[in-house]
């Protein structure tokens, strides 16, 4: 492996002082979601961490995580990519196409083999190869062969996570996540669609600083993001404990900023953070510009019922079965009341 | 699929049919059985006047049974309301409702029918510990009754506990909760509860019966 | 158009998310007075309506002393109304906020001069007598 410089060096030899220095560190603490107070353990750690290098590998994807991350402001994603990891292969990102482009991946699984991270967004077919190849080999090839010698996966998005949309029934691909088919390899799920940048970003600068992965809960989601519900951490929660609701886009309710449930908020079983994190540099996150949310962040949620049904609507299936029910009772009421009226008969005429 | 979708889906759905399909089956054998004959002259109509008083007067306990009924009567009425708003003001249960209703009414505030909640699961144990230790009580009891006091009081206690959390995910309790609620439905027709819709039925035919024999009601 | 921050947005109500706060900042003052034990908090972590982070900032009002530091983009430090209060306000390069914090202390030690570089400057003082 090539001696790589350590974050320090590379910030020394930028010109950024120990303010600066302090800085970065107070504003990665607050990334990763750590209290303050562990503030000098991260500039330890920064200061002589070294930087990995990334390959990132797009499959059935629509580049919306790209998208999140490469418009995330938070330490800037420039600074990350050139400072803090070494992006060694990301198809969208990198001036180098084909060949050259397959070439720069395998240089870097070789050169830093067992060490590199292998960041992955959207699902992988499992149905016919060719529904999805990159210079010819298929999704399923290219993520077994690149993950080989990594030391960590990260499954970028909710259809690398979990499958997403291309997993959404009826899978006409087959469509599978990482961790479905990586079993031998720690696999840190960033689910979101897209994920909120900071934690993608999170998630490096942690493996960065600390040089281990965060902890994650069941679904492998870093729980310092993804441990606690939208519902929990949202401003409008008062409203939910006092009974106030908005019951349409445009009522008063809606105006005064009362709570989304009614129109089908699933913060009460969403677990990510963008209650305080936010969208678009902290500016604000859909139930404060007035929309539910829809629970991006988990398994299968494209199939959980309509994003505008409130999360208490029962599954009834359809009408006509609870009438079919209904039917069976009278049928079954009829030939109880019938045999109850030959028993009635019966001792009558004993009597 | 997870505990939660199990629960709101083929769980509650298979219970609701149960329920639908049981109550109708009981309510239709019961319409459908032959009348008593009548073996002796009516004294009185004995018509619906007669069941609609019965139904009233049978609301309040007899006058000389007021003392040893008392502490039972005030436990009864408060766990019954406390029953009907912790099901029927709770928002989120009114949405439930709205889903296949397709209208809704106005709830009360959470903090409410939280201690609503609490009062009823308290005065539901207090009955049964009245149940247990009233030697009359404890004779004239059987399976079904503290069956049927358990299957009520568990969809209560889970979701009471679902704002509490004790460190469970919301998710787990909200499943547990919705699979008491399905326990619920599935014996509800077939036990003693079973007098959720047979109450005024029972009654207003034992105030018919009764004033065709001339009994004072 | 050219900025979110165009957009102009109607604060309705009153969701109560700054007293507790308040309340957290006056026992990290008792702290501070006791103990000499600093407080952070890092007011990106907590939920905020919209208006409630600026009624915060009216709250805790502005004190005697603003520092402005230039590191990594700029920095604001400022005393508020309420010694020892102070409030700090980070910016990337491209002068969006990348961090917000209150701390609790007699001063923040972003402000003290750093070792490192005090040790770096004497050397570029040393090689310029030189």
């Amino acid at each position: 492996m090539k001696r790589t410089p350590t974050v320090g060096e590379i910030l020394r030899a930028k010109g950024v002082s120990r303010r600066g220095f302090l800085k970065y560190c107070a504003t990665t603490a607050s990334l990763l979601a750590l209290p303050p107070a562990m503030i000098p353990r991260i500039a330890r750690a920064i200061e002589n961490a070294r930087r990995p290098s990334v390959i990132w590998l797009s499959f059935q994807e629509c580049t919306g995580c790209t998208e999140s991350l490469t418009r995330s402001a938070s330490p800037t994603v420039e600074g990350l990519i050139f400072d803090a990891i070494s992006l060694d292969y990301h198809h969208t990102l990198q001036a180098a196409s084909g060949e050259q482009a397959e070439a720069a991946r395998h240089a870097a699984m070789e050169e830093n083999d067992g060490g590199y991270l292998v960041l992955v967004d959207g699902s992988i077919p499992t149905g016919n190869p060719g529904f999805s190849t990159i210079a010819g080999i298929s999704n399923r090839d290219m993520l077994m062969d690149t993950v080989k010698g990594a030391a960590a996966v990260v499954a970028i998005g909710s259809c690398a996570a979990f499958g997403g949309i291309p997993g959404a029934n009826p899978n006409p691909t087959g469509a599978v996540s990482v961790s479905e088919l990586v079993k031998d390899k720690p696999v840190v799920n960033v689910p979101g669609c897209p994920p909120i940048a900071m934690v993608m970003t999170a998630v490096l600068t942690q493996f960065l600083t600390f040089g281990q992965l965060p902890e994650l809960d069941k679904f492998g989601r870093p729980l310092a993001f993804f441990g606690k519900t939208i519902h929990d951490r949202c401003y409008r929660r008062p409203f939910y404990e006092q009974g106030k609701f908005a019951e349409s886009f445009d009522d008063e309710g809606a105006k005064a900023g009362w709570c989304l449930y009614k129109l089908g908020c699933k913060g009460p079983t969403t677990y990510n953070a963008c209650a305080t994190v936010k969208w678009n540099s902290g500016t604000s996150f859909p139930i404060e510009s007035g929309h539910p949310c829809l629970g991006c962040s988990e398994p299968g949620f494209w199939d959980k019922g309509g994003f505008y049904q409130p999360l208490s609507t029962g599954h009834f299936g359809s009408g006509a079965k609870l009438a079919g029910a209904a039917a069976a009772g009278v049928a079954l009421g009829v030939a109880a009341a019938a045999a109850g009226r030959r028993r009635q008969a019966k001792i009558t005429k004993e009597a | 699929m997870d505990l939660l979708e199990f629960a709101r889906g083929p769980a509650l759905q298979i219970a609701a049919y149960v329920l639908v399909a049981g109550t109708i089956w009981r309510l239709v054998a019961i319409i459908l059985l032959k009348e008593k004959p009548e073996f002796s002259e009516p004294r009185g109509p004995g018509g619906l006047g007669a069941a609609l008083k019965v139904i009233y007067t049978r609301a309040f306990t007899a006058p000389v049974f007021k003392k040893a009924t008392l502490y039972p009567k005030i436990l009864g009425y408060v766990m019954h309301v406390g029953l009907f708003a912790t099901v029927f003001l709770f928002v989120p249960h009114i949405v439930f409702f709205q889903g296949f209703l397709g209208f809704d009414w106005p709830g009360l505030p959470n903090s409410a029918i939280f201690v609503t909640g609490v009062v009823t699961v308290g005065t539901a144990i207090a009955l049964l510990v009245r149940r247990m230790t009233s030697p009359v009580l404890k004779l004239i009891s059987n399976f079904d009754d503290y069956f049927s006091w358990l299957v009520t009081v568990l969809p209560l206690v889970t979701g009471l506990l679902i704002p509490i959390r004790f460190g469970i995910r919301y998710e787990t309790l909200l499943a547990v909760h919705i699979l008491s609620v399905a326990l619920l439905f599935i014996w509800l027709p077939f036990g003693k509860l079973g007098h959720t819709f047979l109450v005024f039925i029972t009654r207003g035919t034992t105030g018919m019966a009764f004033e065709r024999r001339g009994a004072k009601t | 158009m050219t900025s979110v921050d165009e957009i102009p947005v109607q604060v309705v109500g009153q969701h109560g998310n700054v007293r507790p706060i308040l309340n957290e900042i006056m026992h990290a003052l008792d702290r501070l007075l006791e103990s000499d034990e600093p407080t952070i908090i890092d007011l990106a972590g907590l939920p905020f309506a919209p208006g409630e982070l600026e009624e915060l900032e009216a709250t805790l009002g502005t004190g005697e002393l603003t520092a402005e530091l230039d590191a990594l983009g700029s920095s604001r430090i400022r005393e508020t109304a309420y010694p020892g209060v102070w409030w700090l306000e980070h910016r990337n390069a491209h002068n969006e906020v990348v961090g917000r914090y209150l701390e609790i202390t007699r001063t923040p030690e972003i402000l003290s001069s750093q070792e490192a570089d005090i040790v770096a400057g004497r050397a570029r003082l040393e090689d310029r007598i030189e």
